[in-house]
């Protein structure tokens, strides 16, 4: 017996693979033809394949939690998600389009600040950011770019479009999960491959590698690239070493490192110091080095940042990009666009409300019960009001939280996050989800085909961040009409 | 390669030679308690002493009966030297310097350490303890063979090899002091039982065979200790393990300071006297000698690896 489709109703939502007719949508005919007609007992086949093949590969997750839970298995639908290749094409040429606007924005902030004289951006806004780095002032990286590796977060409205959630700048995370996705769907439903052109993904490490290579302060053949790591009790450090491996680049720790008399930094190796011409750090910026931030951090490597303003060693991404990662600077990234390309932005942002001016916080507390509150700094979806879905109680305590502090608080409205048919138990249901794409920055700009879909397995919920129950899917990039 | 690699290598080497050793001596050392009378029978403790953890031992038991030391030296994590602890050593070295290994060697660990951690408490009592030893072994011996037959001959495998070798140099001094350690015991007793306690060291380095074939077939304990410190051929002996580190740290950079440790180790193995030394000679010479062993850990630990962190 198939699994039952027929009864599939993702309501009011926009579905990613089904019309609201319950029709396929184009993109998706065949993927969801194949899948409809398979038996439950197939199905269950698949989906057990499916976790063997996470456990073989993924070792990493599982076998980390003895006693401390330090890593976890993270849940896996195997029915991927598809969109064209047209409309990939139209999301990628924003992305990329966002990132120069960013990238741009970093370097003026760290040097002439016309955007801020220019009134544009409020002064106050960026100078008194956690996130804004004095340290940083005055350095201009190699092609002015700051954040070499950006992972942005979108959703798809009701309406259908894609829209830009945020811009993770300092150390995004999860493209190794978008490359052993595809892994896996390869291998419990390789069926599917026959009939599509799908756009591969795994080459990322290797255009990874060509950017960070790109920013090498030495010319010769092979640059020294290394991925500083905090360590194996980081909730990454699986993808850190996946990376590391992809890249054939050095996994190193902070003491692994250090910063000689001539302000390079070298490798402690058995052979005596190596000297590293690139960093992919995936520590964060406060504690890189403890002479210029943290003074306690014992994961850095003291004098990295003089060594980094020498020019004699590039960090990516470099120190101080955080800046634009904040979700008040959020609000004015379309201004950026206008602004530094003098172009219209490509992707829709999502209207933001900021507390920090009088009238857009008198209107955010009057609305509580319609909007999403953010504080500005945070990620991992921690420390957010959903207003339809709070109680009386929490709407009151942030209404408070927002009067102490209005510059850390930011509204939006309530999204209608899309779904997907999501295999729940032994039926198809739809779940909510989102799209993490990663844009690659350096000397050219590489914006992945799709990214990871991360889908929130709890009915209803919104949250799909793997810290609170989200799990992901494939995602496919489809070329021509099927 | 990176120091920090470099180091975990070693000790990954070390703590799994470690268990492999462990699980070879408990289990002789069983056989030997089972064939000799009750009233001759020498003492758990002997196995506790060699590994200088009395006081950590006294500290959770009262008395060195067998149930006590067995649980101590197979399953009790609280003991660095149980076997259950080596592997858990092992198996986080291996972890996070699996970049550098065959893919199968990481499996293997893992696969052992959870066999461990599954059987190693239900394995201290006579009825499953050579099943469970004789697994240890096994799969110790798996992994050593897929290292030699997989590993490209780099840093990784000399590092790897440098911690087997020292590891199992300084094992075999350890039972070479179970073998005199037991003789001071038996004195008591007026009985002698020589033949048999050495046949059952002989046994626990693979080495009976050889012995009979190469010596003769009469144990008798200057010519074993001989054999075992001093042999050319057989790989468990004292002089083989040097040999073979010091061709490992040969195409290393600066492994003069280490080089000059490991020579005089040697001399002093090839100078000492054994026809004429006593039982408690023999016991003082040992002794020296770990310290010897000792200094080259430190040698290559100051040369290769890490500074300890500020």
């Amino acid at each position: 017996m198939p699994t039952t489709w027929n009864a599939y109703d993702c309501g009011r939502f926009y579905d990613e693979l089904i019309t609201p007719k319950g029709q396929p949508r184009v993109a998706a005919r065949r993927a969801v033809n194949l899948l409809r007609n398979l038996s439950q007992e197939e199905v269950a086949a698949r989906r057990a394949e499916a976790e063997l093949a996470i456990k073989d590969m993924g070792i990493t997750f599982t076998i980390y939690s003895e006693g401390k839970n330090i890593d976890r298995v993270w849940p896996f639908d195997i029915i991927p998600r598809v969109i064209s290749a047209r409309e990939w094409a139209q999301v990628s040429r924003g992305l990329a389009q966002r990132c120069r606007a960013l990238n741009a924005f970093i370097d003026d902030i760290y040097n002439r600040q016309k955007i801020l004289q220019s009134g544009i951006v409020p002064p106050e806004v960026i100078l008194e950011s956690g996130n804004y780095r004095p340290q940083c002032a005055g350095i201009s990286p190699r092609f002015g770019v700051w954040a070499h590796i950006c992972g942005s977060d979108l959703i798809r409205d009701a309406d259908g479009r894609f829209y830009v959630l945020e811009d993770n700048l300092r150390v995004p995370s999860g493209v190794s999960y978008m490359l052993e996705n595809r892994e896996i769907t390869k291998r419990v439903l390789p069926e599917l491959f026959e009939n599509y052109n799908i756009l591969p993904v795994d080459d990322y490490p290797s255009r990874l590698y060509s950017t960070l290579a790109s920013l090498s302060p030495r010319f010769g053949p092979r640059p020294c690239i290394v991925v500083l790591t905090p360590g194996i009790y980081n909730s990454a450090y699986f993808e850190h070493s996946f990376l590391a491996r992809g890249m054939g680049a050095e996994l190193v720790e902070g003491h692994d490192l250090f910063v000689g008399n001539d302000d390079c930094v070298y490798t402690r190796t058995v052979d005596g110091p190596e000297r590293v011409d690139v960093i992919y750090r995936r520590i964060d910026d406060a504690y890189l080095d403890p002479e210029a931030f943290r003074e306690d951090s014992v994961l850095g490597v003291p004098g990295l940042l003089r060594s980094w303003k020498a020019g004699n060693v590039a960090i990516a991404n470099a120190p101080g990009s955080g800046v634009a990662d904040d979700k008040v600077v959020y609000a004015f990234v379309p201004d950026m666009i206008r602004y530094y390309l003098r172009e219209e932005p490509a992707l829709a942002s999502v209207k933001t409300y900021l507390c920090v001016n009088d009238n857009e916080r008198d209107f955010v507390l009057e609305n509580l019960d319609t909007l999403v509150v953010k504080p500005a700094n945070e990620s991992g979806g921690y420390g957010m009001l959903v207003g339809p879905h709070a109680t009386k109680a929490q709407r009151k305590e942030f209404a408070g939280l927002i009067e102490a502090n209005p510059r850390n608080y930011i509204a939006q409205p309530t999204l209608a996050l899309s779904t997907a048919p999501t295999y729940i138990d032994h039926s198809v249901e739809p779940r909510h989800l989102d799209l993490r794409p990663f844009i690659l920055s350096g000397k050219q700009s590489w914006v992945t085909p799709g990214g990871l879909t991360r889908v929130a397995m709890v009915k209803g919920s919104l949250v799909v961040n793997s810290s609170q129950g989200g799990g992901s899917k494939d995602t496919w990039i489809v070329e021509g009409s099927v | 390669m990176l120091s920090r690699v470099a180091e975990r290598l070693y000790w990954a080497a070390r703590y799994l030679e470690r268990a492999e050793d462990t699980a070879r001596l408990t289990l002789a050392y069983t056989h030997l308690v089972m064939d000799i009378p009750d009233t001759a029978a020498p003492g758990w403790d002997i196995l506790v002493r060699i590994q200088d953890a009395s006081d950590n031992f006294l500290q959770r038991h009262r008395a060195f009966n067998e149930l006590n030391v067995l649980h101590f030296l197979i399953a009790d994590i609280e003991s660095p030297g149980s076997i259950q602890s080596s592997l858990i050593a092992a198996r986080e070295n291996v972890r996070t310097t699996r970049d550098v290994l065959p893919a199968d060697v990481w499996e293997h660990v893992n696969e052992l350490y959870l066999y461990t951690r599954e059987n190693a408490e239900g394995s201290v009592r006579r009825r499953r303890r050579q099943q469970f030893l004789d697994q240890v072994i096994a799969r110790c011996q798996m992994i050593t063979g897929l290292i030699i037959t997989t590993l490209c001959r780099d840093h990784a495998y000399r590092f790897i090899m440098v911690g087997q070798l020292l590891e199992r140099a300084d094992m075999t001094t350890r039972i070479i002091n179970v073998g005199t350690s037991v003789m001071l015991q038996e004195e008591r007793h007026y009985t002698t039982v020589d033949p048999l306690i050495w046949a059952s060291l002989l046994e626990s380095l693979s080495a009976m065979g050889t012995y009979r074939r190469t010596i003769g077939p009469l144990v008798e304990s200057a010519a074993v200790v001989d054999f075992v410190l001093r042999d050319p051929t057989l790989p468990r002996s004292v002089r083989f393990c040097l040999d073979l580190i010091r061709r490992e740290l040969h195409p290393l950079k600066n492994g003069d300071a280490a080089m000059r440790v490991l020579e005089s180790a040697k001399r002093s193995l090839a100078r000492f006297p054994i026809d004429g030394a006593s039982r408690d000679d023999m016991h003082r010479f040992i002794d020296r000698f770990q310290l010897r062993l000792q200094e080259l850990d430190q040698s290559i630990r100051a040369t290769w690896f890490l500074p300890p962190k500020p």
